[in-house]
């Protein structure tokens, strides 16, 4: 069971930035959204990690299967959840597959 | 023997004749951009006589492959001045494709400067008076007065009242099988066709005979392999047929590059309330549809009907890029609000983005509040009621920005930049101040892999590989658009091999040909080749192919810049 505080604002615009110096700020998008609010999640979600936390290691915590996360960003850019190395203060996001467009390519989701 | 059939409005009367020889080989952007580039005098005013209005079916349109039923606009623009193809969904271009009709093509101008109807069926053209009450009225009410007049399955191409008015953003509408509008948006290819007179286009298919396979069994086995990549493809499979295009708002808005308030910064605090899953989970609760297919045998089925708290049908075929461009750019944080913008869109016949962007504009110039969506749907509708603010939103950002003596105007050849900042997505700012249609995302939007060698990821804030990342996208787009096939196939065929090879193949047994992709790709030069001709022939040079200069601005949160030299993005369409 993921590691993260029971508060946030729910819907509506993001409030200051939930990430403190041990916690990041996580959002999730498409069906990923949908697994955060069937589990009660807030958007964005404050979740502990330790100084450079792996995206294995943070997909664990969370207990999201690697194959449901193409992507995850890392304030603001995008990187293979392998390659996804993030601490407190940061800015996390995970996608999944599916993303439309050449964005997938123009964003650096995919190797070309 | 495909037929190819010229229209001529200044005396009412059609040539109905077979396919000159040389665009047999052609289809969809491809005819009706090498069609413009042979005909057309690229100095001509888009709206006097030598312009001409040409639609054009893919190669693949009719048949049983799936999303292949796009149809091709072709003219010079009104809004660039330079060569346009701007296409749509639809049942339109399946339906001249049972007819066999190569193209059509509108010339000259009408005499009296009434509105014709110009019916296309088995038997030939007719022309009828456009009926009283559908000048000047919604595009929706027009479209049952016309399919109650011609038959409920008749394909319409239409224009509305910003149409009529010549605007330079006005579009084609073209009925869905549901009797909703799609629409051939960018460039004001509208405009022409109310130059011509033409209020709409009547295609009736009764009596038509299946579209003709070469190669039958090698057609079917091939068709069946591209609809299996498809399907079992995350994106078109899952993400567009769930969240439609709108689901790229929180992505873009996660990255930096969703530009806010007329492109100031790439994020934003209330994203996620106009994105795709919000809009999604607003659909799914008021009992809308969160999927649908804009034309007859698609399987991606990225639209959906969104519908108000009654659970009352107000729009389909709700864009990101329209979304984007009053959610974030003009900050407009209200899904309903930017859904009754877009029906009034659909109503007045204009293109979403451009007026979207010249809505965010007007905002920077103090015409109304940022944010402020009534004011905004109030001045949208002023199109509508033809006021002299509502004529000049009509005709687009780079004239709002002008009329109120604005810099900040994110235009590229006179046309609307899209809904991704070309700082933190530099690739598809290239695309923007190189293609020749003017800013477009669209235009570099499929992936050749048989000429990609990046050999990386892309770092998209950075300028590594960029330049033939671009070029590449171009390349592959225009061999795509002339297919028939909507745009989104791209995804699947860039990462199912199977998938792009099933495409070629399909093209093979229709025709009873034996292309190669490297022969599509080829294509694709040869298609930009004759539209960078045109628009050289009209007048445009290196200076054209550059963006404003206020993105010299970093854009938060990345803080980038755009810094190409003009070397490089010359480089992009040199070859």
């Amino acid at each position: 069971m993921a590691d993260h505080a029971r508060h946030g604002e729910g819907a509506g615009r993001d409030a200051a930035p939930a990430a403190g110096q041990d916690t990041i700020e996580l959002r999730a998008f498409m069906g990923l959204a949908e697994l955060f609010r069937t589990r009660g999640w807030p958007v964005p979600l404050p979740v502990r990690v330790h100084p450079g936390t792996t995206g294995p290691e943070l997909l664990r915590q969370l207990d999201i299967a690697p194959e449901q996360v193409e992507v995850v960003f890392v304030n603001g850019k995008a990187v293979s959840p392998d390659l996804a190395v993030m601490s407190g203060g940061d800015r996390v996001a995970l996608a999944p597959p599916g993303v439309p467009g050449p964005y997938r390519v123009l964003l650096g989701f995919r190797k070309m | 023997m495909a037929k190819f059939i010229r229209i001529d409005m200044g005396t009412r009367t059609a040539e109905i004749g077979a396919c000159p020889e040389k665009y047999a080989g052609l289809a969809g952007r491809g005819l009706t951009s090498m069609f413009i580039a042979d005909e057309v005098k690229p100095t001509c005013h888009p709206l006097g006589k030598y312009n001409k209005l040409v639609f054009a079916p893919g190669f693949l349109t009719g048949t049983s492959a799936v999303n292949s039923g796009r149809i091709s606009c072709g003219a010079k623009s009104p809004l660039t001045g330079g060569i346009k193809e701007s296409n749509s969904g639809g049942s339109f271009s399946q339906k001249m494709a049972r007819l066999d009709i190569k193209a059509l093509v509108f010339e000259g101008l009408p005499a009296d400067g009434k509105y014709a109807v110009v019916k296309v069926d088995k038997d030939g053209v007719t022309f009828d008076e456009a009926p009283a009450e559908i000048v000047g009225a919604g595009n929706y009410d027009a479209i049952k007065v016309l399919q109650d007049k011609y038959g409920p399955k008749v394909g319409v191409a239409l224009i509305g009242p910003a149409g009529e008015m010549k605007l330079s953003a006005a579009n084609i509408s073209f009925a869905d099988p549901e009797g909703n509008i799609r629409s051939a948006g960018r460039g004001g290819l509208g405009a022409v066709m109310g130059s011509k007179g033409i209020k709409a286009v009547i295609i009736d298919d009764a009596g038509a005979s299946a579209v003709p396979i070469a190669r039958p069994e090698e057609f079917k086995s091939a068709a069946k392999r591209f609809a299996n990549a498809l399907t079992t493809h995350p994106v078109t499979g899952q993400g567009l047929p769930k969240y439609g295009t709108n689901v790229l708002v929180n992505i873009l808005n996660e990255a930096g590059g969703l530009p806010t308030e007329n492109f100031r910064r790439g994020r934003n605090e209330w994203a996620n309330n106009i994105g795709g899953e919000t809009m999604a989970a607003t659909i799914e609760e008021r009992g809308g549809k969160t999927t649908h297919g804009c034309h007859a045998g698609c399987v991606i089925r990225c639209s959906q009907h969104y519908v108000d708290k009654q659970g009352k049908y107000i729009t389909s075929g709700f864009e990101y890029e329209t979304i984007w461009a009053l959610g974030a750019d003009a900050a407009i944080d209200d899904l309903d609000a930017i859904a009754y913008a877009d029906r009034e869109y659909d109503e007045v016949g204009i293109d979403s983005i451009e007026t979207s962007v010249a809505v965010a504009v007007a905002m920077d110039a103090g015409v109304i509040p940022w944010g402020d969506a009534k004011a905004a749907l109030d001045l949208i509708r002023q199109i509508r009621q033809g006021t002299p603010l509502g004529r000049i939103l009509g005709c687009g950002a780079a004239a709002v920005g002008q009329m109120y003596g604005l810099t900040r105007v994110p235009v590229v050849k006179n046309q609307a930049i899209p809904a991704y900042d070309p700082r933190a997505v530099k690739g598809v700012g290239l695309t923007y101040a190189t293609t020749p249609m003017g800013a477009d995302h669209t235009a570099g939007y499929a992936v050749a892999t048989n000429i990609l060698r990046v050999g990386g990821f892309v770092d998209p804030l950075g300028k590594e590989g960029q330049v033939e990342l671009s070029r590449n996208l171009q390349i592959a787009t225009a061999a795509v658009d002339s297919t028939g096939m909507c745009l989104f196939i791209a995804f699947a065929i860039l990462d199912i091999p199977d998938g792009f090879n099933a495409l070629v193949d399909m093209i093979n047994a229709r025709y009873d040909l034996s292309l190669t992709g490297d022969d599509v790709t080829a294509l694709g030069k040869t298609i930009l080749k004759a539209e960078l001709d045109f628009n050289r022939r009209a007048g445009f040079t290196s200076a054209h192919d550059r963006l404003p200069e206020f993105f010299e601005e970093p854009c938060p949160p990345h803080n980038t810049v755009w810094d190409f030299t003009d070397e490089e993005i010359d480089s992009v369409l040199a070859f």
